[in-house]
């Protein structure tokens, strides 16, 4: 396929880049952008480890070509910290024990972030909803929803949204 | 002159939450997995693999794939010279000569500047196969005239034991009850979220470095070395973060380490190899499948008598553990129990499917299915509750099971108490099922290599005054590094922040078994004890010397009897400046006494037994089949809890783990081609399959273990299995002997059933 030019927003920050549009976002992200924090456990959307927010919703970056990111926002793992403050989603994460091998806690943060933005008081069983497309083999997923509840409140106390 | 004069003592107060910085990392992103990695000039490994589950490979053309544009190398199996390997049997090839054996079967392999080139060329290579008669069935491939797998195997049978204790025979005879059941328990993979990667890099000085997480490097090193002929000194195995593990990463996949260094030292160049999902399910190594037909003897009063079973296992095309775990599988729940009488036949059949390997608690969890469902039959006949019965029968603290574990704490019966407390056993509500079960684990493997029964680690005191451990112990997510520092922080007197652990390159770690067996934190961490207590000891003599006075450690500095100071740094350094630059450190070996094991398998096979009862809380829609599972409740003694929040998570994802093998997980196969091979189809649970887990730890020293505990990764999965299987009976008055108990084997039941009727 012919390479062309795609301009988008990464992390709040726009950037052009001149590859295959119909490669997945997930192999723009981490192959030829280097932002490996999206992991990729099947490539074929089944386990949500490649989870990113484009426009504001939750994808498998997997299944999302390249080049539909043309003019649009895709925020990944690496844009939630700033500088060494971390997301109150992150610090729930750690601090609930939600996680063990790590390797879908980037996928799972990223479609928790995007229910906090949608809701602020999520029940657990939207919580669990919001994350059935996040495989996860270690947790169980308990303290997964003990860390987005947390995070929820955190967020609420400090007037903040996602 | 006396060095140190306190005693360790105990402060449990940190001991609840401790997480090492590496969950950061994860949290960021910025840990660095297998599938991460990329080395300079980095070409892409793929695998051409067996379209047929049998065939004589007549011939491999690889011309046309190596004269591709970007094919640095393509491999076929005659043209190396690798010896077969295998963990119990010699069986397997790094890429086959003559024959496949199962749909996935290695035959020729590529090297390529992109992952698209080397697709590419799989397709350029072609293979010449003539197709043989396969065999999928274990009973009709051991019935005469079955085609054969393995010359070294006749019959097909890979493996058999023949095992009496006692005299069943006569207590068979004059049991006032004997129950019997047939029960099947499909492949299951481990899943782990991170599929199986590794670069390979062969430097020009003729080192193999292999970058990938395992949970036993050293025997992965070992083996690829002896494999590839290169000295054992020249491999170097360094593992990346390990996404997930659970005893499917035990040697990983040794065809994907091999391979990927045979391009390697053909290309001069590093070569990445990743499996793909669907290479995971059809060439990975599930657990074997079982079919076990048991029968169990007790009095009128519940005493149970004697227990006979006859397993056939399927092991697959290629042996890697399966005789191990077939035998673990087909003993380990006889010794919940004082079952005096013990008769086991077990089968281990060659088939042309996928190969199997081994899973989370070894068979203990298939073997407790049928166990536990049998110990409620007899309940049910013996009109006795399942929870007396269970307790009558429980092993307990200073007895020594019918195949010689000589258990040295126990706390079972508190464990099937709180169980059944908790989830309400004697306030039902109406319309619920409620189902109960136990189980044993051993706990560090004394037997798995009888010469290297323990573990080592280093603790050396750095220059500012902080401690780094070395051990060879895996850490894939289950807490063994926060465990560990822990361990080392309570014998060192400092504070958990002020020590890092290095495990995961055998350049600088000493040699481990690695994280299997269920002895991480009770042999491994036993090691790292003994070793922060050397340091401590050191550290202590070395301060006695400059000051000139017995000393205390405490509070991370050291103080004399004068009331004289110094830090740990002044201490560092001053070993230092005395050495010409080396630093204080403390080797801990940790040798277990040797084990009376004999030929029989009779004997104490671990340092110390983990025990566990759970109790699931069901409803079955009649209608549908539908299972719902409401709670389970899972009480455990792994003696003292190291640290809350690991082992929190250990029971919930072990739970949820044996949840999914007891209602959703299983292959399903079409002649050898597996059906389910991807995570669409072979459904793991997800958020929103997960009942309300409820974890109670019944905390009792072991005199053993690291601060009195005892392991628990893999016992918090064990007894789920029986506890879902008699729940769904106790709901329905029917009960499934088949896993997984989906709707539909639940809904066959009942219509079965109401045939009957």
């Amino acid at each position: 396929m012919q390479k062309e030019q795609i301009c988008f927003t990464l992390n709040g920050e726009t950037i052009e880049v001149y590859t295959d549009p119909t490669i997945s976002l997930l192999r723009l992200l981490r192959d030829e952008l280097g932002l490996t924090g999206t992991k990729e456990g099947c490539g074929e959307g089944e386990c949500g480890a490649c989870t990113v927010i484009l426009d504001g919703m939750a994808v498998n970056s997997c299944l999302v070509p390249a080049g539909k990111a043309k003019n649009r926002s895709v925020l990944t793992i690496e844009s939630l910290a700033k500088g060494d403050k971390y997301h109150p989603l992150q610090e729930a994460f750690v601090e609930k024990g939600a996680v063990q091998c790590g390797f879908c806690s980037p996928g799972m943060i990223m479609s928790a972030y995007a229910l906090l933005q949608e809701s602020s008081e999520p029940t657990s069983i939207e919580i669990r909803t919001a994350i059935s497309g996040n495989l996860c083999r270690c947790s169980g997923y308990k303290q997964i929803e003990e860390a987005v509840l947390s995070a929820a409140e955190k967020l609420k106390n400090r007037g903040e949204s996602g | 002159m006396p060095t140190e004069t306190d005693i360790i003592t105990g402060d449990r107060k940190t001991d609840r939450g401790f997480q090492t910085p590496e969950v950061w990392a994860k949290i960021t992103g910025k840990a660095i997995y297998g599938i991460d990695l990329k080395l300079p000039g980095m070409l892409y490994g793929k695998i051409l693999r067996s379209p047929h589950p049998h065939a004589r490979i007549m011939g491999v053309d690889l011309e046309q794939a190596r004269r591709m544009p970007g094919v640095r190398a393509a491999l076929a199996g005659d043209e190396l010279s690798c010896k077969p390997f295998g963990m119990v049997y010699k069986d397997e090839l790094p890429l086959a000569i003559d024959r496949v054996r199962y749909i996935g079967d290695e035959v020729a392999a590529v090297a390529a500047i992109d992952e698209k080139i080397a697709l590419k060329a799989l397709e350029a290579i072609n293979v010449d196969y003539e197709l043989l008669p396969a065999v999928f069935d274990t009973e009709e491939a051991m019935a005469p005239g079955a085609p054969q797998l393995h010359d070294q195997h006749p019959g097909n049978l890979a493996w058999q034991r023949e095992l009496t204790r006692g005299n069943p025979e006569a207590a068979f005879k004059t049991a006032d009850l004997v129950v019997e059941g047939s029960f099947s328990v499909p492949q299951v993979h481990a899943a782990y979220l991170e599929p199986i990667c590794c670069v390979a890099d062969y430097d020009p000085y003729g080192g193999l470095t292999l970058h990938t997480a395992v949970q036993s490097p050293d025997i992965v090193r070992e083996l690829v070395a002896d494999v590839l002929d290169l000295p054992v000194s020249k491999v170097r195995i360094i593992g990346p973060v390990m996404g997930g593990g659970f005893g499917g990463r035990v040697y990983g996949n040794l065809k994907v380490y091999i391979i990927s260094s045979l391009l390697a030292i053909r290309c001069g160049r590093p070569v990445r190899m990743q499996l793909t999902r669907q290479e995971e399910f059809i060439a990975g190594r599930p657990m074997i499948a079982a079919k076990i037909r048991a029968k169990l003897a007790l009095n009128q009063d519940g005493t149970i008598l004697a227990r006979a079973v006859d397993l056939i296992t399927d092991n697959g095309a290629y042996s890697a553990q399966a005789p191990w775990v077939s035998k673990t599988l087909s003993e380990r729940n006889d010794s919940v129990y004082r079952i005096p009488n013990i008769r086991t036949t077990v089968r281990l059949v060659c088939t042309n499917k996928v190969p199997t390997g081994q899973y989370r608690a070894y068979g203990n969890q298939v073997g407790n299915f049928a166990m536990e469902s049998l110990l409620d039959m007899a309940a049910k006949k013996l009109g006795l509750d399942p929870l007396e019965l269970r307790l009558k029968n429980c092993v307990k603290k200073g007895e020594v099971t019918v195949h010689g574990l000589r258990i040295n704490s126990c706390a079972l019966s508190d464990c099937l108490q709180a169980a059944a407390d908790e989830i309400g056993w004697h306030k039902r509500k109406p319309g619920r099922g409620y189902g109960i079960s136990a189980a044993i684990h051993a706990g560090g493997s004394l037997v798995f290599d009888k010469n290297m029964r323990g573990a080592s680690a280093y603790a050396r005191l750095e220059y500012d005054g902080r401690v780094t451990l070395f051990s060879g112990e895996q850490d894939y997510g289950q807490g063994t590094h926060a465990t560990f520092i822990l361990i080392a922080a309570r014998a060192l007197g400092i504070e958990p922040d002020q020590i890092i652990i290095y495990s995961r390159d055998t350049l600088t770690s000493p040699f481990s078994i690695g994280a299997l067996a269920m002895r991480q934190t009770t042999i491994g961490g036993k090691a790292i004890q003994l070793a922060a207590e050397k340091l401590r000891e050191k550290i202590a003599q070395t301060a006695a010397e400059m000051l000139g006075e017995p000393v205390v450690m405490e509070g991370g500095r050291v103080r004399s009897a004068t009331g004289k100071t110094l830090e740990l740094s002044e201490i560092a350094a001053d070993y230092r400046f005395q050495t010409s630059g080396l630093s204080i450190t403390g080797e801990g070996k940790y040798v277990p006494s040797e084990s009376a094991y004999d030929d029989t398998g009779y004997g104490n096979i671990a340092v110390a037994y983990s025990f566990a009862a759970h109790t699931a809380e069901v409803e079955v829609d009649r209608e549908t089949g539908e299972v719902k599972i409401i709670r389970i409740v899972a009480a455990h003694d792994s003696g003292r809890i190291l640290n809350l929040i690991s082992a929190r998570g250990q029971v919930y994802g072990g739970v949820t783990q044996g949840l999914g093998y007891s209602c959703q997980e299983g292959y399903l196969f079409d002649g050898g081609r597996v059906l389910n091979d991807s995570l669409a189809d072979y459904r793991i649970p997800t958020a929103l399959d997960v009942p309300d887990i409820m974890p109670i730890f019944i905390e009792q020293d072991d005199p053993e273990g690291p601060f009195g505990a005892k392991g628990l990764g893999e016992i918090v999965m064990v007894p789920v299995l029986g506890a879902v299987a008699n729940a769904v009976a106790d709901a329905l008055g029917i009960r499934v002997t088949d896993l997984p108990i989906t709707a539909e084997r639940v809904y066959q039941a009942i219509v079965e059933w109401e045939c009957e009727q």
